[in-house]
């Protein structure tokens, strides 16, 4: 074999290899990329840099270039399949969301390696799976242990099984008759369901099944697995009675604080990242179209943020991230989200917020952002925030309609001199 | 044009079907890619020779416009490296063959 012809070859290779390969330097300057990695990387740097892999990835993964820059071993595995949300709502013509799949590999003290692959058909399926499988395990595991109670569509207690005391501590017969939320005094942090907004959904599709924290009679806190199921009734469309399954399991994430957190934080801010504001947004339309719960987003990007990285460094920049997220998490409600989406984007997700209290908080979350100043070697660093507000109602139920309605709104604001909430009475477009 | 004609041109031609299987490669492109226009001819253009056009910005629009006739702004990966490049898009309808133009 000659020279030339195992050149071409191995070009032919990387040419039509189905896996993007991307090597680039400690700055993100890429060096060696293969078509299939640009094919994925240039749609979203759009003006941004396509030819620095950090730069591309700004707007959708911000934390991949915190993640090389504090990697301290000399050479290893940065992160092994890291996963990329790049969209946000359902996708193009409802088409499945994209997601990439990143390895970050270093290997030397300039140089590292990349691989880019689209797993979006695979996470679809893993949702499928974890549904199925949460059905399928409560229906099949131990059948010890079930609380089982009926319920009358109010939410009364009809009646109870001996399970119930030993799990709940709540004896039957001083139960029935009481309304079941009362007696179960769930911990509802903002994502759980309501029982009485359970008891909507499984009276139009027969079943709802969630998990979360639930207290005993003693205080104790145990995760619960609850499920609703509407009894068929004869003569009436409406459900004349509710069966609810309590079931003590152990948590089935497993997951102690520190995976979660990596799971659904931004690695630099601790900020929700874009594929749990993603999930939670997914949520909160269910929620939406299921019981008419207000849904209000706030857009809010910092004002030439650029050239506060241009003039003082990526680590004071950084830092000034780290200290508006913290100002903004401290004002936020119980139930919203405050996620990083993008270098200097953010947007905070406000179930059961209408209009006018999102409006109030942006304002209030635009004041604070004012008040941050960061000591830096060249002086205090100061920023301002642009915001825009919008619900779910304005943009008929669509996500990504409501995100670029938000959208239009913060940049009006900043077409209206910056350091400002977008003020919705003087919207005439 | 003949195909010497072609050959001559100072920026890449690509011709292919409407099944984007390539048909003509010509010299200055084979050049610029380092590939063999024999063992590219025949083979289908986005799917295995050029997949960082396989995304809406260029395979997209020869799907939905019959007729194409933009210059874009884009970056190649000629020989593994980030190439800042212009691209003619070509396609008339009634004639089957489509044309990508590359010019560095």
């Amino acid at each position: 074999m000659t020279d030339v012809s195992s050149e071409q070859e191995l070009l032919e290779f990387l040419y039509a290899c189905p896996v993007g390969l991307i090597e680039c330097n400690a700055a993100g300057e890429i060096g060696l990329m293969n078509p299939h990695a640009m094919q994925h990387l240039l749609p979203l740097a759009g003006a941004r840099d396509a030819s620095n892999l950090f730069s591309a990835f700004e707007q959708h993964a911000p934390e991949l270039r915190s993640m090389a820059a504090t990697f301290e071993p000399a050479t290893g595995k940065i992160c092994d399949g890291h996963r990329i949300f790049v969209e946000l709502g359902l996708g193009r013509q409802g088409l499945t969301p994209k997601v990439l799949a990143c390895t970050l590999v270093k290997l030397g003290p300039d140089r590292l390696m990349a691989t880019l692959a689209d797993i979006s058909q695979q996470v679809v399926q893993e949702n499928r799976l974890r549904q199925a499988d949460t059905w399928f395990a409560t229906l099949l595991d131990d059948a010890q242990g079930y609380a089982a109670l009926t319920i009358t569509p109010k939410g009364e207690i009809a009646s109870a099984n001996s399970c119930f005391l030993r799990q709940t501590g709540h004896a039957p017969a001083d139960v029935t008759g009481h309304n079941l939320a009362d007696v179960l005094s769930t911990d509802v942090p903002g994502d759980d369901m309501r029982l009485d907004e359970q008891l909507v959904i499984a009276g139009r599709e027969g079943w709802h099944l969630q998990e979360g924290w639930q207290r005993r009679a003693d205080g104790e806190r145990y995760w619960c697995q609850r499920l609703v199921v509407a009894r068929s009734s004869a003569d009436s469309l409406k459900p004349r009675r509710f069966s609810v399954v309590l079931r003590d399991v152990p948590r089935r994430e497993a997951a102690t604080a520190d995976l979660r957190r990596l799971l659904t934080c931004d690695h630099l801010t601790g900020a929700a990242n874009r594929r749990h504001f993603s999930q939670m947004m997914a949520k909160a339309q269910g929620r939406w179209r299921d019981l008419r719960e207000p849904l209000s987003l706030i857009a809010l990007d910092l004002d030439h943020f650029k050239a506060v990285n241009d003039s003082h460094g990526h680590s004071a920049g950084d830092t000034l991230l780290c200290r508006v997220t913290e100002v903004c998490t401290a004002l936020l409600p119980p139930s919203g989200i405050f996620a990083r989406l993008g270098g200097e984007e953010f947007g905070v997700l406000l179930p059961r917020h209408r209009l006018e209290q999102a409006m109030a908080l942006a304002e209030q979350l635009r004041a604070e952002i004012a008040t941050v100043a960061v000591e830096t070697s060249g002086g205090v660093l100061q920023v301002t925030a642009s915001l825009g507000c919008a619900t779910l109602e304005e943009a008929d139920g669509s996500i990504d309609a409501l995100i670029a309605l938000a959208d239009k709104r913060l940049y009006a604001a900043k077409r209206a001199g910056r350091n400002q909430v977008f003020d919705i009475r003087s919207d005439v477009a | 044009m003949s195909e010497r004609e072609r050959d001559a041109l100072p920026f890449g031609v690509v011709g292919f079907a409407a099944d984007t299987t390539v048909q003509t490669y010509n010299a200055t492109e084979a050049r610029l890619s380092g590939l063999d226009p024999a063992t590219v001819v025949g083979v289908p253009f986005f799917e295995v020779v050029a997949q960082c056009m396989n995304n809406f910005m260029v395979a997209q629009r020869f799907e939905d416009e019959a007729e194409l006739d933009d210059i874009v702004p884009y970056v190649l990966t000629l020989r593994m490296r980030p190439t800042k490049v212009r691209l003619r898009l070509l396609a008339t309808a009634g004639i089957l063959r489509r044309y990508v133009l590359i010019e560095r």
